[in-house]
């Protein structure tokens, strides 16, 4: 399959980072042939390109964007760059790289959606994407390419940076909200949608940057010429995260459907010894076994039929030393340490998955824990506000079910079978079982 | 209207409206936790799920709106193991400790554990344990480890009260409610808080472990704080009164009443209450029963002349004993009536909630019932002038029951007793009062029928609840036995004793 | 009493202005103030923000304690974070954590006698490509971590 390579193509050259150099490679061309455009007609193309959401959820962008009502209330363009799904730094690379890619991006998308103010919200962790993104945004206030009157369009946009400060769950859009609106960054019931009622409960748009960052290649090539990429259903470029035990890992621009052996083989330049399983978007996505990771395409459809998804396009390779009660625990670490709090069967059931998986690598796991595990994840998915309480059952449910063997030995002798060894580290929270008499 | 189907029955419902509040209306069975009607919906509890026919994925009672025709029930297994894990996911870091605890027997957890208790919990692991017996200054204890993070308080004190104390610190399971650095909740609504905390986190130091509410009867009735009248429950049983809760009533006080309302029982109770009725001749007090007392006071209005007699009336009594009580001075030829205020200066005082600066629940009953009998009071002033010049040589004043509120008690009191005769009507005692020539008990507001006349004009009926002081005399019995008729105030049976509503 | 410089009261005042609704900058004032705090935020801290800003105390430490990037202890003026999770994890970023704990002779999360340093775990730092990464205070991250790497940066860090 022929690389095509549209958000990444400039990536390895320094000057795109700045104004001038992001001009010389047909920087803000875009947008001038953007502001051509009745705002309707964008939205429609971006409809039609099938592109869909690159943070994790898929949701078709043109769709999200004619939710919108048309009542005359301002309205909020909010950029999700709170990458934070263990396994994904795509957004971190556009940003230190390309950060006029995204500006662009979005001001296009802004002039569809007619919204006049917009934010950029980044993890408060990623401090350069911060003062790259701030420097950026300021070189295009002097060039008038934010402000008023942008390019003699007759269109506004003001556009600013919010940093986070450490919550995983800001990534979830709802979350991001609250984040921005100075609270918890806890997410917020639905119904109202963003569309609706988002950003001080007015209609917001919430986009990824990559997302947004496609748009412009949308508008320069056509919805015709993009959704040629990939599939019916998965069109254009995605970009995926590769990590974990392969030779080259990094971000590799593919089309969608692009099978995932050969971005192994081909962009990463292989396994770094056997492959045993694959987490092919995100750590909230079911494990693949070897067999299947050989078999699947990456694109929404192929993932889902495999019982996965596509996620955020992260992926994370494991080889045959990795032990999957070790590797379920730092995983369950995560969510556990990053569930908001709110909805009960998250914040009770999280702390309960890790602590079980503890005991288990500390020896003291008991063989009905392995079937506890898939109950407790079974309850616990699909009864929340948002999808992290989901994030931490289907990897559970998956781990458990695609490698019970690993579960059951460990339990049985207290170590590891991959490694022989008992898995041993100081931030193994020890949960002594406690005797239940009935 | 909508029509839904809730549980196979069918109701209908304004358009706009919540699952839950069809429940509510359907009268049907739904548990929840954090959903409060008077508060915004948080959606956390995760309690309320239901079944909605042709929607294969649960949903939360509380944030779907009704459409018509559906069809609803949360009493399928699938609806049923989902609570009961919800449940289960709420108990396995809850301390348990039910015995110690002053919530037990009104706890949500207790309520639906008999419902749909996971009775295999299944969690073998520590738990998190937080901090108890927080205290958060002179009106709640808080207890971090029974907090199932409704929210509900966090969301009174943003949204209600405005006062901000609360909220739910850190986060995933270790996420605790309080108040930053423990400070004081100390707002005038602070008591909202514990009970609507639907577990034992928030309890009333007032009330705590005095009593099991298992032994707890209780009637409604309305608050006498002050001129609002908020719809409250009082508690009581045999050995006293405990505690009153607001009432909800849409057009008085919604859910909610003020901490200055939470402390009226106690002046109906028996430790603050007169008991007897005092004669007092030449410095020597005698008791006896109310009735007999007012017997004597009948005899000696009999033997003045109507010119030489003042009546003073207070905002504490019902409407239909003011009908009784100036009605009998008026057919003496009294007409010398006399409105005492207790703070002049801040009777139109309004804290923006509910609670206001008039201190009487029957300001405008009395006003109206003077107005009805063609009444006209006299200024206030005159009446020191006419006792102190003799011009007055008795005066009959229906004191009030909340002393409290009378900050010129104590010093109205003196200046009255320089008249002839002081004849005291009252439901609460004070040393001061041996001093008047004639002392009678009254019923309080829990012990009588009749009418309050809020603030805004509405009329609201209390109801007899518990008899504390048997003998108390209302104003309406203290008319009759003025006028010379002697069935009542002479049955002697001051509680130890009010075993129940009928006594 | 903690108290803002006149800068920071003014970076404070300006962000209170900056957003659609002034509550947005209890974020930004609680970076702004941890700076000025020497790391961390203390209940003082909390305090006198709740006054600059006319925002209730319990918003304010609502935000502090619910995101990680605000200290709510003292923190070493090197602040350690190694991101333990599944792509570092798989590159030994545990026991790069480990060995730095016991060569400090601190815990998890803990700072040295000296005041020196904290080291604490990350979660996902965004860089698994480069994994075990590390960020020290708010700068740029450190990847591709060695041990060498490690013991070098501590000789190095004063």
């Amino acid at each position: 399959m022929a690389e095509i390579k549209l958000l990444t193509e400039h990536y390895h050259k320094p000057e795109f980072q700045t104004l001038d150099g992001y001009k010389k490679n047909g920087g803000y061309d875009v947008l001038k042939k953007a502001f051509k455009m009745k705002p309707k007609e964008i939205i429609e193309e971006v409809k039609a390109s099938g592109l869909r959401g690159r943070g994790g959820a898929g949701f078709p962008t043109g769709m999200k964007w004619s939710f919108l009502p048309d009542n005359g209330e301002p309205r909020y363009l909010l950029c999700n760059a709170d990458e934070g799904e263990p396994g994904t730094f795509k957004d971190r690379l556009m940003m230190e790289r390309a950060p006029h890619q995204l500006i662009e991006g979005m001001i296009i998308s802004a002039f569809a959606v007619q919204s006049k103010k917009s934010y950029i919200y980044i993890r408060g962790e990623y401090t350069k994407c911060l003062s790259v993104v701030r420097k950026a945004i300021k070189e295009a206030y002097d060039a008038g390419l934010l402000g008023k009157n942008i390019l003699g369009s007759g269109f506004d946009h003001d556009m600013d940076v919010y940093s986070g400060a450490g919550a995983y769950i800001c990534g979830e859009e709802t979350g991001m909200i609250s984040s921005l609106e100075g609270k918890k960054g806890q997410p917020k019931l639905k119904p109202p949608f963003p569309a609706v009622q988002g950003y001080l409960a007015k209609p917001t748009i919430v986009n990824n940057v990559e997302t947004l960052a496609a748009v412009k290649y949308i508008i320069r090539d056509g919805a015709a010429a993009y959704k040629k990429i990939g599939t019916e259903k998965s069109a254009g470029t995605k970009l995926f995260s590769v990590s974990g035990d392969v030779n080259k890992p990094g971000t590799y621009e593919v089309p969608l459907a692009y099978p995932l052996r050969d971005l192994i083989a081909n962009e990463c330049g292989g396994m770094k010894g056997k492959l045993k399983a694959v987490i092919p978007g995100g750590s909230s996505a079911p494990i693949l076994n070897a067999d299947e990771s050989n078999k699947v395409n990456m694109d929404y459809e192929s993932l889902a039929a495999a019982g996965s998804m596509l996620g955020s396009g992260a992926v994370i390779i494991m080889n045959e030393t990795r032990c999957m009660v070790d590797m379920l625990n730092v995983i369950l670490h995560f969510y556990h340490h990053e569930s908001c709090g709110q909805c009960t069967p998250c914040r009770e059931g999280t702390g309960w998955l890790e602590k079980i998986v503890s005991s288990i690598l500390l020896g003291r796991g008991r063989p009905q824990d392995i079937d506890l595990l898939d109950t407790i994840a079974q309850n616990m998915k699909g009864r929340t506000i948002c999808a992290l309480s989901d994030a931490a059952a289907l990897p559970t449910i998956s781990f458990v079910q695609k490698f019970r063997d690993e579960f059951e030995f460990y339990i049985r002798e207290g170590r590891s079978k991959v490694t022989g060894q008992p898995i041993k580290r100081k931030n193994i929270k020890g949960s002594h079982h406690v005797e239940m008499h009935h | 209207m909508l029509k839904c189907t809730i549980n196979g029955k069918e109701v209908q419902v304004k358009p706009g409206s919540t699952i839950i509040e069809a429940y509510m209306k359907a009268k049907e069975n739904i548990a929840h936790y954090c959903w409060h009607p008077g508060l915004s919906i948080a959606g956390v509890c995760r309690m309320c799920m239901v079944e909605i026919e042709g929607n294969p994925r649960l949903q939360i009672a509380c944030n779907t709106t009704v459409a018509e025709g559906m069809k609803i029930n949360n009493t399928s297994v699938k609806v049923k193991e989902s609570v009961e894990w919800t449940l289960g996911f709420h108990l396995i870091n809850h301390p348990l400790d039910c015995p110690i605890c002053d919530q037990a027997g009104e706890c949500g957890l207790q309520e639906y554990y008999m419902q749909y208790g996971k009775y295999e919990p299944g969690m073998a692991e520590h738990k998190v344990t937080k901090d108890k017996v927080v205290d958060l200054g002179s009106k709640i204890v808080l207890d971090k480890e029974r907090c199932i993070l409704c929210s509900r308080c966090a969301r009174f004190t943003e949204e209600v009260s405005k006062t901000n104390e609360f909220g739910i610190f850190n986060r995933g399971d270790h996420s605790e409610i309080g108040t930053v650095d423990g400070m004081p909740v100390e707002n005038n609504y602070a008591l909202n808080t514990v009970d609507i905390c639907p577990v034992g986190a928030l309890t009333s130091k007032d009330f705590r472990f005095r009593q099991r509410v298992w032994y707890l009867k209780d009637f409604d009735t309305v608050c006498n704080g002050c001129s609002t009248g908020c719809n409250i429950k009082v508690y009581f049983n045999e050995n006293g009164l405990y505690r009153v809760k607001p009432v909800y009533n849409e057009k008085v006080n919604g859910y909610w009443m003020c901490d200055v309302g939470r402390d009226v029982y106690k002046f109906a109770d028996r430790d603050a209450r007169q008991v007897k009725g005092l004669r007092n001749s030449n410095n020597q007090v005698s008791q006896d029963f109310a009735g007999k007392i007012a017997l004597e006071v009948s005899q000696h209005l009999n033997s003045q002349k109507a010119d030489s007699m003042a009546v003073v009336l207070t905002g504490q009594y019902t409407v239909e004993e003011y009908k009784d009580f100036v009605s009998f001075f008026k057919a003496k030829g009294v007409s010398q009536f006399y409105h005492w205020i207790n703070n002049p200066d801040k009777l139109n005082d309004f804290d923006g909630i509910l609670y206001r600066g008039d201190n009487n629940p029957n300001t405008k009953g009395l006003a109206k019932t003077l107005a009805d009998e063609g009444i006209k009071v006299k200024p206030w002033n005159e009446l020191f002038e006419n006792v102190e010049s003799s011009k007055v040589k008795t005066v009959v004043v229906a004191g009030p029951e909340i002393q409290k509120f009378y900050p010129d008690l104590e010093s109205v009191f003196t200046r009255l007793n320089k008249a002839d005769t002081l004849v005291w009507l009252t439901p609460g005692k004070n040393d001061l009062f041996e001093k008047a020539n004639y002392v009678i008990p009254t019923k309080s507001f829990t012990e009588k029928n009749g009418t309050f006349v809020n603030h805004a004009g509405v009329e609201q009926k209390i109801k007899k609840g518990v008899t504390v002081v048997s003998e108390a005399l209302t104003l309406s019995d203290a008319s009759q036995l003025f006028s010379g008729k002697t069935a009542v105030g002479f049955e002697s049976n001051v509680s130890k004793g009010h075993a129940g509503a009928t006594l | 009493m903690f108290q803002l410089s006149k800068d920071g009261l003014a970076f404070v005042k300006n962000e209170l202005t900056r957003y659609e609704t002034k509550r947005s900058a209890v974020l930004p004032a609680l970076f702004k103030a941890q700076e000025e705090n020497g790391g961390w935020v203390s209940p003082e801290v909390v305090v006198h923000l709740s006054q600059v800003m006319d925002i209730p105390m319990s918003q304010i430490n609502e935000v502090l304690t619910f995101y990680t990037m605000y200290n709510k202890k003292p923190v070493g003026k090197h602040h350690i974070q190694v991101c333990c999770n599944i792509s570092c994890a798989m590159a030994g970023a545990h026991e790069m954590a480990d060995y730095l704990c016991d060569k400090l002779g601190v815990h998890d999360g803990e700072m040295t006698k000296d005041g020196r340093f904290t080291i604490s775990r990350a979660e996902c730092l965004g860089s698994c490509d480069t994994a075990p990464v590390m960020q020290i205070n708010m700068d740029e991250y450190i990847e591709n971590l060695t041990y060498p790497k490690l013991d070098q940066m501590i000789k190095e860090l004063k």
